[in-house]
């Protein structure tokens, strides 16, 4: 399968190196929705400029990238354009070796559950087959190199690449089951943007899983393994914030990138639920409501663990996806990220319930963006509760979305289990409803 | 012999004396004519046309104060003497069925709003404090000369105000108020620094008369449309243009200065019966006692117009010599004089030789030492040495 990978990565390339060229660069290099605070490509030449003069980059409010940013750009900054794409390429590639790996042990998965006779009979229909299974991982390389946003993303040399990127290879190293390396690069993604910390649960549960190990509190392989885990991984992250702390010998990254992140001082506009509300919140409830919106991100790891223990790659998408929405400054390569793996579900096509109206939804939010952005900075017929209505509604999309896979994988996790035709006790049909 | 001969000379005297008296007193008559030249004292005019009022309603406000402009303009005072303060822009307002015009009479008769009108002070920079300071000349140096009311003492400013007034104030912008206590402030201090020789005042607003009470400086002629305690009244609304496009005082002092002309020697009584009541609904005043000349002798154009005096005459007239002319001392240049060549004021040889580059910021080696052997170990320890197999 590497000609028809070579061949989709050649012609993602071939795009971005035309935008490149184009006019289109300068333009959506500015856009808002592309470039946040955190991820311009603006901010970190401007980092680069101020070292070079002398001065820290973080002393002003400019610059919030990580030192590693700093190195990584440092010898690089003349051929950018390069490096986003190669970092697009290589993320895409350690997807498709991913899900390759994770079509596997699907797979093998499937096959002991159909041994051990835990399915009910007539659910050959929601078998799943090699045959089937076989073009997923071109498709979801496609999907992320060719997916709109990520081209502009790629095209404004957003760094979000970068993080997607580290959260690629992350998501390769757990599903190569190495504990070691999946520790180091979730401490990396961690290291770049705080989010990634809970894709902790979903690597530990998978791990735990591929050394089948059962996940029971009173078990003591399962905290040895634990402990292990948390502790490969808090050692990383240490190595690697002292390690920065050596490269401009201050400490000064620490508040100008997680605090920044976590209070959230700008309020440019994007396309997340941060700016509107703290633009117009009174000083004095800033703090709680800043605290209320961070920990909703943090919120849901743990009943989703619950939930979602057998299925810790399911849990790993819907957290990515619950990441994206609700950081405090996303953008639209970070919704790339996780659409990347919608052809992974695609069995699940026959349970969607809101297909139509979420692509709606999301294609006509994507298009309004800039036609709102437009009326309410240059024409001045619209005012910030146009742009925010369209950033609520792009979030309601995503976050349907969201809860439709869910839905639709519980639901057919119900089936696999209890039989298609489900009836109620006096045999009339019954229907499964999330509640 | 002696006899016919001093009759003759006394004859000849006499004619001589006659003729000398009759030369001399032809000759006051052209001095006293000469004399006429100087008789008004100025020698040059200013305006300062002040419309205090905001919003696309006060249409015919706007309207007053460009029918003054355009006659004054007309009459020859030049856009560099005129003062000109519009709180609103009427001609280009979106409600304005007729962009770029300001009309003066029904069915659109008379664009008062041409296209060389020129507005100093437009929309909020009509305050009290800016026309106040106009007055007074106390101005911060950045203001443009346009701006500025640049008068002496031998100007003659006309000022003419319009727009929403009470008992004692006028309303600027719908958010401030000048008293007649201010206004009459303002024009002492005028008076003290010799900023005018002769000052005519006109008032279009209700109870008008109320702002001129206060006035105590010499030389202020003042008039008003409509006495303390009655309202000015609008004149036709243009149904057209859905306001009222004049107030009835200014509408009918246009009509009256229409007819006047730079050689016209209509003089101010003829004003002061402008706007009888059966026509303004309100009775117009005016105040001349602190008015030196006596009103029949002030010509409109005295205070309308810029006009320049001038008489042709064959006679030789003797004008009494000035005192003594100025001689102004310059300075003497106590610097030297000797010329300065350029490279002695530029430190030339500090600017052709070459600042050292900034060093650009490289990492410290530590940190690169550290990154890599980071590196290099997470990499042997994956793919590398066998026995470390287990973690993989």
């Amino acid at each position: 399968m590497a000609a028809p990978l070579v061949l989709v990565v050649l012609v993602a390339v071939t795009i971005r190196a035309a935008l490149y060229r184009s006019s289109l660069a300068a333009f959506i290099s500015e856009r808002v929705e592309v470039s946040s605070p955190l991820n311009a490509w603006k901010r970190v030449v401007e980092g680069l400029a101020l070292l070079d003069l002398g001065v820290s980059p973080y002393s002003g409010a400019v610059f919030h990238e990580t030192p590693l940013i700093i190195y990584l750009f440092h010898f690089l900054v003349e051929y950018a354009e390069l490096v986003f794409m190669i970092t697009d390429v290589l993320t895409a590639v350690a997807l498709y070796l991913a899900i390759q790996d994770f079509n596997k042990v699907v797979f093998k998965k499937q096959k002991l559950l159909i041994e051990l006779d835990k399915y009910a009979p007539d659910v050959a229909e929601l078998i799943r087959t090699p045959m089937e299974m076989h073009y997923i991982p071109l498709k979801v390389a496609l999907f992320y190199l060719l997916n709109p946003y990520t081209v502009m993303s790629c095209v404004a040399k957003s760094t979000c690449a970068i993080n997607n990127a580290v959260i690629a290879f992350f998501i390769l190293a757990t599903i190569k089951g190495s504990a070691f390396l999946s520790a180091v690069f979730l401490a990396l993604a961690t290291f770049q943007s705080l989010y990634p910390l809970t894709l902790f649960a979903p690597a530990l549960l998978y791990l735990l899983q591929r050394q089948f190990i059962p996940i029971k509190l009173k078990s003591k392989s399962f905290w040895l393994y634990t402990t292990q885990y948390a502790a490969l991984y808090l050692c990383s992250l240490v190595v690697i914030v002292c390690l920065s702390f050596f490269l401009l010998n201050s400490w000064d990254f620490i508040p100008s990138v997680y605090g920044f992140i976590l209070s959230v001082p700008d309020l440019t506009p994007n396309i997340g639920l941060f700016w509107y509300f703290f633009a117009e919140m009174f000083e004095h409830f800033s703090l709680f409501f800043v605290c209320v919106f961070q920990i909703n991100v943090f919120f849901y790891t743990i009943p989703l663990a619950i939930k979602l223990k057998e299925h810790p790659v399911f849990f790993m998408f819907v957290q990515i996806a619950i990441i994206s929405i609700f950081k405090s400054y996303p953008t639209v390569g970070d919704v790339a990220l996780y659409m990347a793996f919608l052809p992974v579900w695609n069995h699940l096509y026959r349970f969607l319930r809101n297909i139509f109206i979420l692509s709606c939804v999301l294609i006509v939010c994507s298009v309004l963006f800039p036609v709102l952005w437009h009326l309410w900075i240059y024409a001045g017929s619209a005012n910030s509760n146009f742009y925010y209505a369209i950033t609520l509604t792009f979030n309601i999309g995503q976050i349907l979305l969201v809860s439709d896979y869910f839905y639709a994988f519980l639901r057919r996790e119900y089936y696999l289990t209890h039989g298609l035709h489900l009836t109620r006790q006096d045999g009339t049909e019954a229907m499964l409803v999330l509640k | 012999m002696a006899v016919p001969v001093p009759a003759v000379c006394w004859v000849r005297a006499a004619a001589a004396l006659l003729l000398g008296c009759c030369g001399a007193a032809l000759a006051s008559g052209v001095q006293d004519q000469a004399e006429q030249f100087f008789r008004s004292g100025h020698t040059n005019n200013w305006a300062v046309l002040v419309c205090t009022s905001r919003f696309w309603f006060n249409y015919r406000h706007v309207a007053n104060t460009l029918s003054v402009y355009r006659s004054v303009k007309r009459l020859g005072i030049p856009d560099s003497h005129i003062v000109l303060m519009l709180a609103d822009d009427m001609a280009c307002n979106p409600r304005n069925p007729k962009p770029a015009t300001v009309f003066s009479h029904k069915n659109m008769e008379l664009n008062v709003y041409g296209d060389d009108v020129e507005v100093d002070y437009r929309s909020y920079e009509v305050t009290v404090e800016n026309f106040l300071r106009v007055l007074t000349g106390r101005i911060p140096p950045s203001t443009p000369r346009s701006k500025r009311l640049l008068s002496d003492d031998r100007s003659n400013i006309l000022i003419y105000m319009t727009g929403h007034g009470g008992n004692g104030f006028l309303k600027f912008q719908d958010s401030e108020e000048i008293t007649n206590v201010e206004l009459a402030d303002a024009f002492e201090q005028m008076w003290q620094k010799r900023r005018y020789n002769e000052l005519l005042f006109i008032i279009d607003t209700c109870q008008g008369a109320s702002m001129y009470e206060r006035f105590y400086s010499p030389n202020i002629m003042a008039l008003a449309s409509s006495q303390v305690g009655e309202d000015s009244l609008s004149h036709q609304p243009d149904l057209g243009i859905g306001v009222h496009l004049m107030d009835r005082y200014t509408f009918y002092v246009l009509e009256f200065l229409e007819e006047i002309h730079p050689a016209s020697q209509t003089n101010m009584n003829d004003l002061f019966q402008v706007c009888p009541k059966s026509l303004c609904v309100s009775t117009p005043g005016h105040r001349t006692d602190l008015f030196q000349r006596d009103p029949q002798n002030v010509l409109i154009t005295d205070f309308f117009g810029s006009v320049r005096k001038v008489e042709i005459t064959t006679e030789t007239i003797s004008l009494d010599s000035d005192s003594a002319g100025f001689e102004s001392k310059l300075p003497k240049d106590d610097l030297a004089t000797e010329p300065l060549k350029y490279a002695e004021q530029l430190p030339v040889a500090q600017i052709i030789h070459q600042k050292p580059k900034q060093k650009d910021w490289h990492p410290p080696g530590g940190f690169i030492l550290g990154l890599w052997a980071l590196i290099i170990m997470v990499f042997f320890k994956t793919y590398g040495i066998k026995h470390m197999k287990h973690i993989f």
